[in-house]
């Protein structure tokens, strides 16, 4: 090994790495566990960490309130329709981008991440006009919609980079054999770039998921993912943590599970275009 | 595709077939970002209240904008917040990564953990950092019942701070993706660079300083670009963390936009403040853009 540590060294290491991943993880660790306390025990001085009665009584209330799982089916259809969508879009641009460019390809791309740095308020007004012309507000559809298009430069670009890593030469050989455009991309290239299109879809997922400025903005009621869900609970509720908590927990444990079984496909999607 | 069954296709046609893949992409984002902006711009010349009329009355809309306090406010939060959490992210993701690449045991799942605050919203996050920060119940009053009554820490309800407050909260989420693309940087670092510049006993710190970083190059591009959207969507955090508060003390552009538009029914308004941030990333980003894509498209 090149870097030949000494055991020290490493000891201190592995020390540092476990006290800022406890410092990482405590604000997830303490909203979890707070929401199994009372109200009482949730704001007490000094704070109780682990020995207290713990109770189900938050996600009660919590759920007696608001339909859980009415948020989270929009979440679910809002996030993966949004994804396949944008994949569905993304994989003939990035195809063409990656096998056929042309001078204009890089300007193309460049100009299609930019609109992702641009201040999204920009365009709410007349989507939102649009929106109310046809009918989408507050519909699942309509939110589905706006969110493939946020995402859509990600998508492509991260397809882009993946498509790149695959040889021309075979895509030219089912050509030669005969395979019409469509298979090509069917039957050849996507079989080929399954993981980078799983770590696409996962990497996307999460962010229509999490996506609050849209959802927030576009929906009331029907349509409300689990963002507005909690987001309800934010000022009405300020100060009753407990329920908070359980509200949080309700809305990130979806997400968390997701993130814990993909883990591999996840940090592949996170570091897109990062190693050439 | 009849051309294609007759072995290899024309040129023209691979070209053609290229343009026709990539239509439906070119089309939805010129459709929504180009003419959704343009149409912004045009009506910020305009009076309009509650619904959006095309009189003009020329830089109207701009003057009062640029003599409201809420909007100077705006854009020193902003700026604040933009370039402290570039720096930061930038710093703390980097030595992140450094020390995990030291070979650390549980690499994995100590990736994970570091990653984890990116999967959770930014509505999420505002509202755990706001508890974490309440003075009666968070971290003040912690160390306050371990004996340290003078201890002084409520960002979220000191008008001068309360930025830095969402900043931590900004940070806490965003740096561990920083770190992971950092680390996926440093696993291409060929190994022969490090056992080079240890023969030559080139001290560890300016290895990484001036070779490693150096090489680093493209990976601190797609940082970037990534840490730029980050900063444009504050607007989250700030919602769900203070509302704007206390007072106005920590509004950001994006909100007043939003405020102006639904809140005050002044569309006019909005639509002025949102081409002023328009303008202002394109003055940021387009030279810096075009010099770091523009060379490297002529280089390979």
């Amino acid at each position: 090994m090149p870097r030949a540590v000494t055991t020290r060294r490493k000891t201190v290491n592995t020390l540092a790495a476990w006290a800022i991943g406890l410092l990482i993880f405590f604000p997830i660790l303490w909203t979890i566990l707070t929401s199994f306390k009372t109200e009482a025990t949730a704001i007490a001085d000094p704070p109780v960490f682990l020995f207290f009665d713990w109770t189900l009584e938050n996600y009660a209330v919590v759920q007696e309130r608001s339909d859980y799982m009415r948020f989270l089916w929009n979440s679910v259809i809002i996030a993966g329709g949004s994804t396949l969508l944008g994949i569905l879009v993304a994989v003939p641009a990035a195809w063409s981008m990656a096998f056929v460019p042309s001078k204009r390809t890089k300007d193309i791309l460049l100009w299609m991440l930019s609109t992702k740095m641009l201040p999204a308020v920009g365009v709410l007004y007349p989507i939102y006009l649009v929106f109310i012309q046809l009918g989408l507000l507050d519909t699942r559809v309509g939110l589905t919609i706006v969110l493939m298009l946020i995402n859509l430069p990600i998508i492509v670009w991260m397809l882009y980079t993946y498509f790149r890593e695959i040889p021309g030469e075979i895509l030219e050989a089912a050509r030669m054999d005969g395979a019409t455009l469509k298979e090509e991309i069917l039957y050849v290239l996507t079989p080929m770039a399954v993981p980078g299109i799983a770590s696409t879809i996962l990497l996307n997922i999460i962010l229509a998921w999490n996506e609050a400025f849209w959802t927030l903005n576009l929906t009331a009621a029907n349509a409300a993912p689990l963002t507005a869900f909690i987001a309800s609970y934010s000022s009405p509720e300020g100060l009753f943590y407990a329920k908070l908590s359980a509200a949080s927990t309700m809305a990130i444990a979806p997400i968390l599970i997701l993130g814990w079984f993909s883990q591999k496909q996840l940090v592949r999607g996170l570091t897109f275009g990062a190693v050439k | 595709m009849a051309d294609t069954r007759n072995g290899r296709p024309s040129q023209v046609f691979r070209n053609l077939n290229s343009k026709v893949a990539s239509i439906p992409m070119v089309l939805t984002a010129s459709v929504v970002f180009v003419g959704g902006t343009i149409w912004t711009v045009i009506h910020s010349f305009t009076n309009s209240k509650l619904l959006p009329r095309l009189n003009f009355i020329g830089l109207d809309q701009y003057e009062r904008l640029w003599n409201s306090n809420k909007w100077l406010i705006s854009i020193e939060n902003l700026f604040i917040y933009g370039v402290l959490s570039l720096i930061f992210s930038l710093v703390i993701g980097f030595m992140l990564a450094a020390l995990l690449d030291q070979k650390i045991r549980f690499e994995d799942t100590f990736r994970t953990i570091f990653l984890y605050p990116f999967a959770l919203s930014f509505i999420v996050t505002g509202l755990v950092w706001q508890w974490i920060l309440n003075p009666d119940f968070g971290v003040q009053a912690v160390v306050r019942s371990l004996g340290w009554e003078s201890f002084a820490f409520d960002p979220l309800y000191n008008q001068d701070i309360v930025i830095y407050g969402i900043l931590i909260a900004g940070l806490w989420q965003g740096t561990g993706l920083v770190m992971c693309l950092m680390l996926a940087g440093l696993r291409g670092i060929d190994e022969d660079i490090w056992k080079a510049s240890r023969v030559d006993g080139i001290p560890m710190w300016k290895t990484y300083l001036f070779i490693v970083i150096p090489m680093m190059r493209p990976v601190f591009v797609t940082t970037l670009v990534i840490i730029a959207s980050g900063i444009v969507r504050v607007y989250d955090l700030v919602v769900a963390q203070t509302s704007g508060g206390p007072g106005i003390a920590s509004e950001v552009p994006a909100k007043y936009v939003y405020d102006a538009m639904f809140l005050s029914q002044n569309l006019g308004q909005g639509f002025a403040a949102s081409t002023m941030m328009l303008v202002t990333v394109l003055i940021v980003i387009v030279p810096w853009a075009y010099l770091e894509f523009g060379r490297r498209r002529h280089r390979g």
